[in-house]
C-alpha cells in the first residue's frame, strides 16, 4: 500500500510537470503544442549529450539542459508558429511535423538504442520497508518545487497577472499595453522547460530513446483535457488521478492493464464531464 | 446539387488511368505492391477527409477503424478459414458498428475533445489487443492471412477500382446536399439545429460513411500484407492519415487521395537515402505544412484548372 | 624456336578467351545476397559487419561458383509491415539470390509467405521462434526455402536453461525458488512453458511466471512482485525489451535477488558501460565467446574487434556462418538452382564459429554435444565477462550483486 502511495506521488508530480506545461501554453496562447513531448525528450537527450559527451557534471548539465530546451521553443514558436496562428488547425499540424522532425534528428545523431544519463542521487532510500531510488525521489521533490514556484508566480508576481490577463483575452491585454507577443515566448520558455525538466528527471531510470516524446505527449494531452483545458489546478489534480490509478493498477492487477486504466479515464470524463474537471472553454 | 467540375472528372479519370497502367510498364511486382499500398492510403485518408473535413471535427482515432477492418479480415482468415472474398464486407460491417459504439458517446464534443476521445478509442483497442495476446496473437499479431486474388496486378487493379468507387460516392456526396450539411455544421451547429435539421443523423452518419470505406481498407489492406498486427491501432497511422489529407487540401476529398499516393510513394523513392530516409521525408512534409498550410494537392490542381471552370 | 607469328597467334587465342569468358562471367553478374535486417540496433550492425567479413573472403578466393558475392541491405526495423516492404524490396525489385538475416520472429513470421511467393531461400540468422520452421514439414513444397543457422530455436534455448537451473542454480548455488519474467513476444510466450515445467521436473519451485509488455519503462511493480513471491533468483527472457532499464531499475533499487537468463541487449560488447557498470552480476547466455569453441572461434573474434572495434553479438555470428553455409551448399550442389541448393543445405555437415552446423527436418540448426549450444556468461568488475556454465567451460567463479555480499 505504501508503495502504491509514494510510486504513485512520483508519477503524478512528473506527469504533472508535462501537463502543466502544455495546459499554460493553451492557456495563454490557444495552442495545442503537438511538439512538447519533444521538448521532454529533447531535455533528456541534451542532459545526456553534455554528461556522456561533453563530460559536464550533472548539477550544470541540467540546468543548462533546461535552458537550451526552453530557447528552443521559443525560437519554434516565433518561426514556426506565430506565422501561422490564425488557425489551429495548421499551428497543431506544424507542431506535430516538428515533433516526427526532432524525433529523426535524434534517432539519426543518437542511434535507435537506449541511452544512458547518470542518475543525480545513486543511493537507494527505504520509506517504511518500500525501496525506491534517490532518483525517483529526487524527481517528486523537484517536481512539487517547480509546480509551487510556478504558482506562487503566476499568483504572486507582475509576469503571472500578466499572464493571467493575456490567457483571459489577448486583444484587452494588449490595450492594456502588455506585451503579448513578449508573454507568449515566456510561456513557451516555461512550457518547454519544464517539460524538459520531466525528462531530465526521469531520464536516469525510464528509457532514453529517440521515441520517448510520443507517449508522455498523449498523457499530458489527456491529463490536460480530463483537467479542463487552460487551468492549472485542473491538469495537477488531473495527473494525480491519472498518476495514482496508473500505480495502483500496475502493483495490484499488472503492467499490462495501466495504459488501459488512464484511457478509460479519459474516455469517461469526456463523456461525463467534457469541459473537464475545471474545464471553462467550452466542449461543445 | 452542387455540379462536379468536369475538368475534375477528367483529371480524375486521367490519374485513374495513368495509375492502372503504370505497373505494366514495370519490370517486376515491386511497384505493384508499393502502389496498392499507395491506393490503400488513398482510401483511408479520402475517407478521413470527408468526415473530419467536410464537418471541421478531426479524428484523431482514424486508425480504430482500420485495425478494426483489418483484424476482422485477419480473424475470419486465421480463425475460422473463411473465404477471403467475405471478409470485406464483414469488416465494413465491424467498422461500422464501431463507429456507432464510440460516435454516439462523443456527439457532442468538438475540437481538441473529440480529437482526444477518438485517439483514447483507437488506443484502448491497440491496448486491448496486447492484453488478451492469446487470442490476438499479441504483438506479432495474426498471420498467414491468403490474398483475395492471387495475382499482384490483378489485385492492384481491384483496389484502385475500390479506391476510384470510394473517390467518385465521397465526392458525390459532399458536393450534395449531404455536403453542404456537413459544412454547415461544421460552421454553426446551434443554428442548424435550431433550423430543424437533425444535425445528430448527419454527424453520426458521416462517421459511418467514413468507417465503412476505411474499414473496407483494411481488409484489403490484411489481405495484401498478409498478417495484422497493434501497431495497425496506433496513433501513428491515424496521423499519418490526417498529413495526408491535410497535405491533399482538406475537404476536397480527391486532394485527400492524390496526397496519400504521392506521400507514401515519396517515402518509397527515399529509400536511396538509406538512413536519412525518414528525416527528409519530415523535412519535406515540415515544408509542405509551413509554407502552403491550405494544402499542396487540392490547391494547386485548383489553381491551374482555373480557367478551365 | 617457336615462331613469332605462332606465339602471337597463341597469345591472340589465349587473350580471346579469357576476354569472352570474363564477358561471360561479368554478363552473369554477382550472387545477390540479401540481409533483411534490423540496421539501427546492434544486431543489425553486426550481422551486416559480419556478412561483409565472410562475403570478402570467399571473394578473396575467387568467388562463388566463379562469380562475385555482393551484399543488399534492407532495413525491416521491428515491424511487421515494414519487415514484409523490405522482403519485397529484396526479392521483387533487387532479386537477391538468397536472404539472410532476420532478427525478430513477429516480424519473420509475417514475411514467411512472401518469401514462399517469391521462391526464395531464407536463411534466418536472429529469429528463435519454433514455428519459423514448423511449416518447413507441414508444407514442404510451399515453405522448403526456410533455413535456421542462428540461434537455437526457442525450445532448445528453453531447455538450455532447464539445465543452467537444475545445474548451477540448484546443483550449485542451492536455489530452489526461481521467478521467470519474459517480454510478450512469440519466442517468450514458445519457451516459458518449456522452461517452467523443465524447472518443476528438476525440483525447482517456480514462485512467479509473468510475461510484460515490450514497452514497459517502468519496472518497479514487477520487482516489488518478484520480491513478494520469495524467490531467490530472477530469470530474465529479454530481447527487445528494454534491458537497460530493466538493469539499470534493478540496481538502483537494489533488488535483493540476482538476475541471469536471457537478454540480448546484454550481449552487447558495450552494454556494461552503457548501463555505467550497473549489469553487475547479470548472467546471460551467449552463443560463443572468445575462447577456442572451435578453430575458427578466435581467429574470427580478432578480426571483427579489429575491423569493427566491439565484440559480435550473435546474430553476427550468425551471419559470418550463415554465408559460409551457403557458399558451402552452393559449391556442393555446383549451381544456384534452388531444388539443388536446398538439398545440398538439408546435408551441411560443417564447422562453424561455435561448434558444428547441422539441420535436423524442420531446417532448423541442431544443438547437441559438439553442435551449436547456449553458454552462461557473466558481468563482472571491470566488464569482465566469465562462463560460468557449463561446467567444463567455466572460467571463473559466478558473483552474487555487490549489495548482498555473498
Amino acid at each position: 500500500m505504501l508503495q502504491i502511495l509514494i510510486y504513485g506521488a512520483v508519477s503524478s508530480a512528473i506527469y504533472a510537470m508535462l501537463a502543466v506545461g502544455f495546459t499554460l501554453i493553451f492557456g495563454v496562447a490557444r495552442i495545442l503544442n503537438l511538439a512538447h513531448g519533444s521538448f521532454y525528450a529533447l531535455g533528456a537527450y541534451s542532459a545526456f549529450t553534455m554528461t556522456s559527451l561533453l563530460g559536464l557534471p550533472l548539477l550544470v548539465a541540467a540546468p543548462l539542459s533546461v535552458l537550451v530546451v526552453a530557447l528552443f521553443g521559443v525560437v519554434m514558436e516565433r518561426l514556426l508558429v506565430r506565422p501561422l496562428r490564425q488557425s489551429q488547425l495548421a499551428v497543431l499540424m506544424i507542431t506535430l511535423a516538428v515533433s516526427l522532425a526532432v524525433e529523426q534528428a535524434l534517432f539519426l545523431t543518437f542511434g535507435s538504442e537506449y541511452r544512458n544519463v547518470p542518475s543525480f542521487i545513486a543511493e537507494k532510500i527505504a520509506i517504511g520497508g518500500v525501496d525506491i531510488s534517490g532518483q525517483r525521489l529526487l524527481a517528486l521533490a523537484v517536481g512539487v518545487a517547480v509546480l509551487l514556484a510556478l504558482w506562487l508566480v503566476i499568483q504572486r508576481t507582475r509576469l503571472g497577472a500578466a499572464i493571467l490577463a493575456v490567457s483571459q483575452d489577448p486583444e484587452a491585454a494588449q490595450y492594456m499595453g502588455i506585451p503579448t507577443n513578449r508573454i507568449f515566448s515566456i510561456v513557451m520558455a516555461i512550457s518547454a522547460g519544464t517539460a524538459a525538466l520531466a525528462g531530465i528527471l526521469v531520464s536516469p531510470f525510464l528509457t532514453v530513446q529517440p521515441g520517448m516524446g510520443l507517449l508522455p505527449m498523449v498523457k499530458a494531452f489527456a491529463i490536460v483535457i480530463v483537467g479542463g483545458l487552460g487551468s492549472i489546478p485542473g491538469s495537477i489534480i488531473a495527473a494525480l488521478i491519472l498518476g495514482y490509478s496508473e500505480t495502483a493498477v500496475a502493483y495490484l492487477a499488472s503492467t499490462a492493464w495501466t495504459e488501459l486504466v488512464s484511457l478509460v479515464a479519459v474516455v469517461a470524463t469526456l463523456m461525463i464531464r467534457p469541459s473537464g474537471i475545471f474545464g471553462r472553454r467550452a466542449a461543445f | 446539387m452542387q455540379r462536379v467540375p468536369w475538368i475534375d472528372v477528367l483529371g480524375g479519370l486521367i490519374v485513374l488511368g495513368v495509375l492502372a497502367l503504370v505497373p505494366m510498364f514495370a519490370t517486376s511486382n515491386y511497384l505493384t505492391g508499393v502502389l496498392t499500398v499507395c491506393a490503400i492510403y488513398g482510401i483511408w485518408a479520402s475517407s478521413w477527409d470527408f468526415m473530419s473535413g467536410l464537418t471541421g471535427r478531426e479524428n484523431f482515432g482514424h486508425a480504430l477503424f482500420i485495425g478494426s477492418g483489418a483484424y476482422t479480415a485477419g480473424f475470419m482468415a486465421t480463425a475460422w478459414y473463411l473465404n477471403p472474398w467475405y471478409s470485406l464486407p464483414a469488416a465494413v460491417a465491424v467498422a461500422v458498428v464501431f463507429s456507432l459504439i464510440v460516435g454516439f458517446p462523443t456527439l457532442r464534443l468538438r475540437g481538441p475533445y473529440f480529437a482526444l476521445a477518438m485517439l483514447s478509442a483507437s488506443a484502448i483497442m491497440q491496448r486491448l489487443c496486447l492484453i488478451y495476446w492469446e487470442y490476438t496473437g499479441g504483438e506479432e499479431g495474426l498471420y498467414g492471412l491468403d490474398p483475395i486474388i492471387r495475382s499482384p496486378l490483378h489485385y492492384y487493379w481491384f483496389v484502385l477500382a475500390i479506391l476510384a468507387v470510394t473517390v467518385l460516392i465521397l465526392t458525390l456526396l459532399a458536393h450534395a446536399h449531404w455536403g453542404l450539411l456537413l459544412r454547415a455544421i461544421r460552421g454553426d451547429e446551434a443554428t442548424c439545429q435550431a433550423a430543424g435539421i437533425n444535425v445528430t443523423f448527419y454527424k453520426i452518419a458521416s462517421l459511418m460513411i467514413s468507417a465503412a470505406f476505411t474499414g473496407l481498407g483494411g481488409a484489403l489492406y490484411a489481405h495484401y500484407q498478409l498478417q495484422v498486427s497493434p501497431p495497425l491501432f496506433s496513433v501513428v497511422v491515424s496521423i499519418t492519415v490526417i498529413i495526408m489529407a491535410y497535405v491533399g487540401g482538406v475537404g476536397s476529398i480527391y486532394g485527400a487521395a492524390i496526397a496519400a499516393i504521392l506521400l507514401t510513394l515519396l517515402t518509397e523513392m527515399l529509400r536511396g537515402f538509406g538512413e536519412y530516409r525518414l528525416w527528409v521525408y519530415t523535412l519535406t512534409l515540415m515544408l509542405i505544412l509551413f509554407f502552403l498550410p491550405g494544402g499542396l494537392v487540392a490547391p494547386a490542381w485548383r489553381r491551374l484548372t482555373a480557367r478551365l471552370r | 624456336m617457336i615462331s613469332l607469328f605462332r606465339l602471337a597467334a597463341a597469345g591472340l587465342i589465349a587473350f580471346g578467351t579469357t576476354c569472352i569468358s570474363m564477358a561471360a562471367i561479368a554478363q552473369q553478374g554477382p550472387i545477390k545476397i540479401g540481409i533483411p535486417t534490423s540496421i539501427q540496433l546492434q544486431v543489425g550492425r553486426d550481422t551486416q559487419n559480419a556478412a561483409k567479413m565472410a562475403v570478402e573472403e570467399i571473394n578473396a578466393q575467387g568467388g562463388l561458383l566463379g562469380r562475385k558475392l555482393e551484399i543488399v541491405v534492407a532495413d525491416e526495423t521491428e515491424n511487421p509491415e515494414q519487415g514484409i516492404a523490405a522482403i519485397k524490396k529484396l526479392t521483387a525489385d533487387d532479386k537477391v539470390d538468397v536472404l539472410i538475416g532476420g532478427y525478430t520472429s513477429g516480424v519473420t513470421l509475417a514475411q514467411l509467405p512472401h518469401i514462399s511467393n517469391a521462391k526464395t531461400i531464407y536463411i534466418g540468422i536472429g529469429a528463435a521462434s519454433p514455428s519459423i520452421t514448423a511449416k518447413v514439414k507441414a508444407d514442404y513444397d510451399n515453405y522448403k526455402y526456410i533455413f535456421r543457422v542462428c540461434p537455437i530455436n526457442a525450445a532448445h534455448q528453453a531447455r538450455a536453461l532447464v539445465d543452467f537451473i537444475n545445474g548451477k542454480l540448484k546443483g550449485d548455488l542451492k536455489f530452489t525458488k526461481i521467478a521467470i519474467v519474459g517480454e510478450n513476444a512469440k519466442w517468450v510466450q514458445d519457451l516459458v512453458p518449456i522452461l517452467k515445467k523443465g524447472a518443476a521436473e528438476g525440483g525447482t519451485d517456480v514462485r512467479l511466471a509473468e510475461f510484460f509488455d515490450t514497452s514497459t519503462s517502468d519496472f518497479s511493480p514487477l520487482f516489488a512482485k518478484v520480491k513478494e513471491s520469495g524467490a531467490q533468483y530472477l530469470i530474465v527472457i529479454l530481447s527487445h525489451a528494454s534491458s537497460d532499464i530493466f538493469v539499470k531499475q534493478w540496481y538502483d533499487a537494489q533488488v535483493p535477488i540476482p538476475i541471469g537468463g536471457i537478454d540480448v541487449k546484454s550481449q552487447d560488447a558495450d552494454f556494461f558501460s552503457r548501463v555505467g557498470g550497473k549489469a553487475i552480476s547479470e548472467t546471460v547466455a551467449l552463443f560463443a565467446v572468445r575462447a577456442p569453441m572451435t578453430p575458427k572461434t578466435i581467429p574470427f573474434w580478432d578480426e571483427f574487434v579489429k575491423r569493427f572495434g566491439t565484440a559480435p553479438v550473435y546474430t553476427g555470428v550468425g551471419a559470418y556462418d550463415a554465408i559460409h553455409v551457403y557458399a558451402d551448399a552452393v559449391r556442393r550442389a555446383n549451381s544456384l538452382d534452388n531444388d539443388a541448393v536446398i538439398k545440398a543445405l538439408e546435408k551441411t555437415d560443417m564447422v562453424g564459429i561455435a561448434g558444428k552446423i547441422q539441420f535436423d527436418e524442420v531446417h532448423d540448426v541442431k544443438t547437441g554435444p559438439g553442435l551449436q549450444n547456449l553458454i552462461f556468461v557473466q558481468w563482472q568488475a571491470n566488464a569482465d565477462r566469465i562462463v560460468v556454465w557449463p561446467k567444463d567451460s567455466q572460467t571463473g567463479k559466478m558473483i552474487s550483486p555487490p549489495w548482498l555480499g555473498n
